[in-house]
């Protein structure tokens, strides 16, 4: 299979500039140069590529919704806040191939006409830090980077930002917000980033995985990356696994895998024999579906929200039979209380009051009642709010204790 | 009177020169005064304040906000163990108690010394690779507890 | 000029209205907390949100502009479903403390939950989150962090309209909470506000915090006197005692805050010793009490008397800058009409200068007096004597023999207030006979040869022209004490025993009569008076 993302990640030293050109790299930048910055967005347009952070949103109309000649500056920011539960391949990416997210930082600035950029990468991927700023540096030398990209008439800084660790970041206007130097706040919308958004200016934030796979689709042509995938769901993905499988990590492969078929083949099966119980096929954000549902799923978008779930950002946590779903489901909820900004009132409260409740569950302490009083509260909170941090507690917590209703229920007995 | 020695100052100009307007190197410069002076107390975001021309309680509202931003003291080893799904399913709290039990100390606490803390963090990105944990700006992973002593023997020694 | 529909209502909204205010102006009320019309849109409480047709989500009302053939419903089931579910979050982790709590009353989580709530509490009190209680915030402000419901409308009012910073959040999710930096006080001249603004009982006033619950207050408009801003005001007050002054929204002149020392300035009326009874100075020099006509007779003889063997000239009319227009307006009416006199003053320390002068960029200014421009446009200005020290002159070269004087204590004190005054007392000594209005006691007053006592600031209706040359009232929020009269009122009397015809029964008479005979207050009107206020004509001297 044909990767995109993941042909040099394990050759030795890939991550020296000498190393990642000899495997043909940079070579999409001196490609997309000689275009036009328009036939660029085309082309990127044209490859179907969607973004892999999560939402999936069309990346290629991303860029074209920032405005041309607007007098402020157009910003691009590496979204490397990589902290969905369950996902770690931008990591991936970063640590092995960071000048393959240089490239693809480059080639989307030539293109969005961006001559100042940031990697926002979390805190807590310090040790990225150090590798991304080597690579970086490298580039400034070789002079790819700099007052002129490649030698055109084209100046771009590209800056590494570090979090200090707020899930929330990766929404992208908490981002632009926390790049800006305030809480991490996601902001009401519109204005949209495009047209307003880090320092007012027009801004396109794209996840790691997206825009590494740019300098590919520009080398070998948009229909190339087209024809592998789907119908609506393009090209290759990422896709972290963890949990109750025998080799956990990071695949990459086409859009439509059988879900599956990918847990047997790729990640090795389960250990010990065991039988499947469920799987979150896409982060913790998103519904968990049952070892039944799993068997019509393939993966890609459309598949996935035809099974009431989502792709969201590829991090596919396993559970086998001996799994205690109202442990899961708690400790994710524990997490999203943790992790909520606390600006709006119905996720401030309804995640630190949806913990508490499945805490007081898991402990033995439960009613029945308190099933129908954490759906109530997933209804009250759902789609109330700025950003979707509350949205993604009612996946999990709706899901849970509906599909696993009969777990919860013999956590609660005898109350 | 807390201050950034010369080489901080040569780092904090760097910082700021990245950055279109200089409130967005807020965050890299607590950052960089926690390098500096252990953890972001009070009187660290009044210098934080007085630096950069921000009135202090903006500034330790902006470091509230950040868990890798400490509000108290943390130890030399500040050891954070990832609680999130996949580090519980494969055993993040057997770890927690390897430690608890090793160090002497609760989630929370400090070794006397003043060499080691816990606690529990989220998701660190290490799933493939759990059970995790962050200590500085290094990643131990698939831990055991046996590993883990050996880990916490070396960093003792060290 | 959109045209839409809210609740099957249409309505023209303005351009760029959000719908929270295109409803308002229509008389719909949405539900908010942390929206506030003169703070920029946050969009954090989600109590106000809305069903807009063709937006899959409810969206919320303070951060949605209005736009053509837009259908907005504010009270359909789903809507209402909301915001039942967003006060009970509100209401999970907050204390029900209401029986020892100052808002009680005036309290949006009391006021919703009687509208949208009525749910019965899901949560044990022991799951609930625990903050800190009772924390001094200074001279103004007491800060509950259970009770705040987190809406930032104090921290926007510290960051946005004073530019202090000084409240911020701190902490994330459920354990976010707002405060100071090591609880320091917040000391900006505006901080009062915060209580006003705060929509719950997490901001306190320090200084009417349990004096009394809300519900026994009396409210009437006013407008405060404590400098040339003039700013829209309310006082509440109870059995003849005022407990506060709250601002009252007018955009164009205080929007919807009040310094500090305007609002505390309610306190100054009740220190000092008041004049209560009229004191006639008798052959003995010494002054003598006497019931208010005896009082007036003495006064109006006394000057008549002083006109005549002097002459007009030798008689002088001293307004203050803090008299209302209408006292002003008599006095000036009976010094030149029934004295023959024709010259007024007013100026103790350059008001006519300082009343324009901002004291900083928000509402405060250098005139500590509230009608200044009132005095300036009935003439007290005279070019010829120039002043409270040209008088004095005069007086000293014995040109000047008797004089009326208004004389009230500013509410707001400075420094300069004690050579103010005793500007006003030299004169008073220097003169064969004075005739003086006052309402607080001072020793100096014994050189009067009457002494009228008066209401005060807030114990009479009547109207101040502010810095912008607005004509503003403030209506009488309780009775003077003793014998006190309002000045108009007294020389309404004084008029009417010299024999002018005029009958006057309200301070609003004189305010007709004065549009008449004054031609810059010809164009105002009167009940703009009573509301926005009126810009009188200033004649492009001002």
């Amino acid at each position: 299979m044909t990767k995109v993302l993941l042909s040099n990640i394990d050759r030795p030293e890939q991550v020296k500039l000498e190393t990642y050109r000899a495997s043909g790299g940079y070579r999409g930048l001196e490609k997309a140069l000689k275009l036009d910055q328009a036939a660029v967005i085309e082309e990127v347009k044209a490859s179907g590529l969607r973004g892999r952070g999560g939402a999936g949103f069309p990346t290629g109309m991303k860029w074209g919704f920032v405005p041309r000649n607007s007098p402020k500056p157009t910003y691009l920011l590496c979204n490397a806040d990589e902290s969905e539960p369950g996902t770690f391949k931008d990591r991936l990416l970063m640590e092995r191939d960071p000048h393959l997210l240089i490239e693809g930082m480059a080639i989307a600035c030539y293109a969005l006409n961006c001559h100042l950029s940031y990697i926002y990468l979390r805190g807590e991927y310090e040790f990225i830090a150090h590798i991304l700023q080597k690579a970086l540096d490298e580039a400034y030398e070789a002079k790819i980077l700099g007052p002129s990209l490649m030698g055109r008439d084209f100046a771009l800084d590209i800056f590494l930002h570090l979090g200090e660790g707020a899930y929330i970041c990766g929404e992208e206007t908490a981002l632009i917000e926390s790049l800006e130097g305030y809480r991490g706040y996601p902001r009401l919308k519109p204005p949209f980033p495009a047209v307003s958004g880090f320092l007012a200016s027009p801004t396109v934030v794209n996840n790691v995985e997206t825009l590494c796979a740019v300098p590919w689709i520009i080398q070998n042509g948009a229909a190339a990356y087209a024809s592998m995938g789907t119908e609506k769901s393009k090209g290759t993905k990422l896709f972290s696994v963890s949990g109750h499988v025998n080799k956990p990590g990071v695949y990459e492969v086409e859009m439509g895998y059988p879900l599956l078929d990918f847990i047997k083949n790729e990640s090795g099966g389960i250990p010990n024999g065991r039988k499947l119980k469920a799987v979150i096929p896409g982060g913790s954000s998103v519904p968990v579906l049952t070892a039944q549902e799993c068997e019509s799923v393939v993966l890609d978008y459309e598949s996935l929200a035809k099974a009431g779930s989502m792709l969201g950002s590829g991090g596919v946590i396993v559970f086998d039979e001996t799994t205690k779903m109202p442990e899961v489901l708690s400790v994710i909820a524990d997490f999203y209380a943790h992790e909520s900004c606390g600006q709006c009132t119905p996720c401030r409260e309804g995640t630190g009051w949806a913990a508490k409740i499945l805490r007081n569950i898991v402990a033995g302490k439960g009613k029945r009642s308190d099933l129908e009083l954490l759906l109530k509260i997933a209804n009250m909170m759902e789609g109330k709010t700025i950003c979707p941090l509350a949205d993604a507690d009612v996946m999990p917590i709706r899901s849970f204790v509906n599909k696993f209703r009969n777990e919860f229920e013999d956590f609660c007995n005898g109350h | 009177m807390i201050e950034f020695s010369q080489e901080a100052k040569r780092r904090y100009n760097a910082i700021v020169s990245h950055y279109p307007e200089k409130r967005a190197a807020l965050i890299p410069v607590l950052h960089l005064a926690q390098r500096e002076f252990g953890w972001i107390s009070q009187e660290v975001a009044d210098y934080v304040g007085e630096l950069m021309d921000y009135p202090p309680s903006d500034v330790l509202s902006v470091a509230t906000f950040y868990t890798l931003l400490h509000k108290k003291p943390a130890g030399k080893y500040h050891m954070e163990v990832c609680r999130n799904v996949s580090c519980w399913l494969m055993g993040a709290y057997r770890c927690v108690d390897e430690i608890k039990s090793l160090l002497r100390i609760d989630v929370g606490g400090m070794t006397e010394d003043g060499r080691f803390s816990l606690n529990l963090t989220e998701c660190l990105g290490s799933c493939g690779t759990a059970p995790a944990m962050q200590v500085g700006d290094r990643y131990y992973e698939n831990l055991t507890p046996q590993s883990l002593a050996e880990i916490i023997e070396k960093l003792k020694n060290d | 000029m959109p045209k839409l529909t809210i609740n099957d209502r249409e309505i023209e909204a303005r351009d760029g209205a959000m719908i929270i205010q295109a409803a308002a102006e229509a008389g719909i009320e949405i539900p908010h907390y942390c929206y506030h019309q003169d703070l920029p849109v946050d969009g954090n409480c989600r109590m106000c949100l809305v069903e807009v047709e063709k937006m899959p989500k409810l969206t919320p009302a303070c951060a949605t502009s209005v736009s053509e053939g837009m259908v907005v419903n504010t009270h359909n089931e789903r809507v209402k479903e909301a915001v039942r579910g967003v006060l009970e979050f509100l209401l999970v982790n907050h204390p029900v403390d209401c029986p020892v709590c100052d808002q009680a009353g005036e309290c949006r989580l009391q006021d919703y939950y009687m509208v949208y709530g009525l749910h019965t509490s899901e949560i044990p009190l022991e799951m609930k989150v625990r903050k800190r209680k009772v924390i001094d915030l200074g001279p103004m402000v007491v800060l509950d962090t259970e009770r705040c419901v987190l809406c930032s409308r104090c921290i926007r009012f510290c960051d946005h309209v004073t530019g202090t910073g000084e409240l911020q959040f701190f902490g994330r999710g459920d354990h976010v909470e707002i405060g100071t930096f090591e609880d320091r006080p917040i000391l900006n001249p505006y901080s009062g506000n915060v209580v006003d603004i705060c929509p719950v009982g997490a901001l306190t006033s320090r200084d009417f915090r349990f004096k009394c619950r809300v519900w026994f207050l009396h409210s009437t408009d006013s407008v405060c006197a404590g400098c040339s801003t003039g700013c829209n005001a309310r006082i509440d007050h109870r059995d003849g005692a005022i407990f506060r002054m709250i601002p009252r929204r007018n955009p164009d002149v205080n929007k919807s805050w009040l310094c500090d020392e305007g609002r505390l300035s309610i306190h100054e009326i009740g220190r000092g010793e008041r004049v209560r009874r009229a004191l006639i100075k008798g052959r003995d020099g010494m002054q003598a009490p006497a019931s208010l006509g005896e009082a007036l007779d003495a006064a109006n003889t006394g000057l008549r008397e002083a006109a005549r063997k002097y002459g007009g000239a030798a008689i002088l009319g001293v307004g203050s800058a803090s008299a209302t227009n209408e006292a002003l307006f008599l006095l000036a009416r009976y010094v030149k009409g029934q004295l023959g006199g024709d010259q007024l003053e007013f100026r103790l320390d350059s008001e006519d200068r300082k009343a324009l002068e901002p004291e900083d960029k928000i509402l405060r200014r250098f005139d500590k007096h509230p009608n200044s421009m009132g005095a300036l446009a009935l003439g007290f200005a005279g070019d010829e004597i120039g002043g409270i020290e040209g008088a004095i002159s005069k007086a000293r070269e014995g040109k000047i023999k008797a004089a009326v004087i208004l004389y009230y204590k500013p509410l707001v004190t400075r420094e300069t207030d004690a050579l103010a005054e005793a500007r006003i007392a030299e004169l008073v000594s220097l003169l064969e006979f004075s005739v003086l209005f006052a309402a607080h006691k001072a020793d100096w007053q014994t050189d009067a040869g009457v002494l009228l006592p008066v209401a005060a600031w807030t114990e009479e209706e009547g109207t101040y022209t502010n810095y912008q040359s607005r004509v503003q009232a403030a209506l009488q929020a309780i009775n003077p004490p003793g014998d006190a009269q309002p000045a108009w009122s007294l020389l309404a009397a004084l008029l009417e025993a010299s024999g002018d015809t005029s009958v006057w029964s309200s301070s609003t008479d004189v305010l007709s009569d004065m549009k008449q005979a004054v031609s810059a207050f010809a164009g105002i009107d009167l009940d703009s008076v009573y509301s926005q206020g009126a810009l009188i004509s200033t004649n492009g001297a001002l």
